[in-house]
């Protein structure tokens, strides 16, 4: 299944759209930055409103495309979810699971690489909060569940040397 | 000639934004993505709420940091892009002030803002102008364009501070009207930091 993609530039506003939703392009800088102040605002929720936020804007998308495209099946929905990822520019995906919960696993990461690039090393933990965001709104889309289904964690980072990043997803 | 912002905005939208079979795209020297405007205005609206009123200036000065920083670093890397020195470039008859017109180009060509400068005095003073820009959509009572900030005051460091990496923060931007606060644009003026 290759997802349909319509990436259209509104020659009035000069405003992008993917599939109808706004959208906007910006760089692995920006990405790594707002991430590492997510971070260093941990003490007001830093992370997890930056997870959330991923959460309820990706929903949208994924529901809205499920819907036109009659897709149907929680698995062919994870499967759109993973190249909706791709898409973005946000790295390269695999999902496995079922409605108690599963696992994502990156092979490319925009997130991590994006921060190597801008900082290398690692700062001894995950930072990954935008896709633990994604995999919950995912599988919270493609088993009809409502935001705050799903947990995400992440086990195995790339910012932290591991070969790939991982992600357990556990129904709550 | 100099250079012509819906021109360059028209050329530059042209080019297929793709990401590879990695699922990444690599373009202007950086890592792009191309997400959702609901998050990137979701999670500065939710962290503006989360932080208490005392800190809220500190969090804000953060927030136009992020772009600053963002945009010295990418700003660089897309005026010596290919990109910007095939579509920019021959229309470049002025020097800097073209170059941070090009820039506004891409700016405006990525969906940030439909802006460009109106007043610049070199190395002292611009004046931008955004009729459109994607900040400015919710309505919370305030100004909101920190993105905008941060990357004009980057420009116009990248134009007129010490050369690259070492002019970062000699300059600095504030938001004087806002279309999220009622005004019919958003003005942005850059000025040297004290």
């Amino acid at each position: 299944m290759a997802l349909e993609v319509d990436l259209t530039f509104d020659q009035k506003t000069y405003r992008h759209y993917m599939n109808g939703f706004l959208a906007v392009l910006h760089c692995h800088h920006y990405m790594s930055l707002l991430t590492k102040l997510a971070e260093d605002y941990e003490d007001v929720g830093g992370p997890d409103i930056l997870c959330e936020s991923v959460e309820d804007s990706i929903r949208p998308m994924l529901d809205d495309y499920f819907q036109k495209h009659n897709v149907g099946t929680p698995e062919e929905k994870l499967k759109v979810g993973q190249e909706y990822y791709s898409v973005m520019g946000m790295g390269q995906m695999e999902v496995m699971g079922d409605e108690q919960g599963g696992e994502v696993v990156l092979q490319r990461s925009h997130v991590d690489q994006g921060w190597q690039k801008k900082w290398g090393g690692n700062i001894g933990k995950p930072i990954n909060h935008w896709t633990r965001g994604y995999a919950a709104a995912m599988f919270a889309a493609a088993f009809n569940r409502p935001p705050r289904s799903y947990q995400a964690e992440e086990i195995a980072s790339i910012i932290k040397g591991d070969d790939t990043s991982k992600f357990t997803i556990t129904a709550c | 000639m100099t250079v012509q912002r819906d021109v360059v905005v028209k050329q530059l939208a042209d080019i297929q934004i793709e990401s590879t079979d990695e699922g990444l795209i690599p373009a202007y020297g950086v890592l792009v993505n191309m997400l959702p405007v609901a998050f990137w205005n979701t999670f500065t609206e939710r962290i503006l709420k989360a932080i208490p009123d005392e800190r809220r200036a500190e969090l804000e000065e953060a927030l136009v940091n992020c772009a600053h920083e963002c945009g010295y670093h990418t700003g660089f890397g897309i005026i010596n892009s290919d990109e910007f020195k095939s579509v920019v470039e021959p229309m470049v008859t002025e020097g800097a002030k073209d170059i941070l017109r090009g820039a506004y180009a891409v700016f405006t060509a990525w969906g940030w803002a439909k802006s460009g400068i109106v007043q610049i005095k070199e190395g002292e003073r611009m004046v931008i102008r955004a009729v459109d820009y994607y900040e400015s959509d919710g309505q919370p009572g305030y100004k909101t364009a920190f993105m905008i900030r941060g990357v004009s005051a980057a420009f116009f460091d990248l134009a007129y501070s010490d050369a690259f990496p070492d002019g970062i923060h000699k300059y600095k931007c504030e938001q004087a009207k806002g279309i999220e606060v009622g005004d019919p644009f958003g003005e942005f003026i850059v000025y040297q930091n004290e």
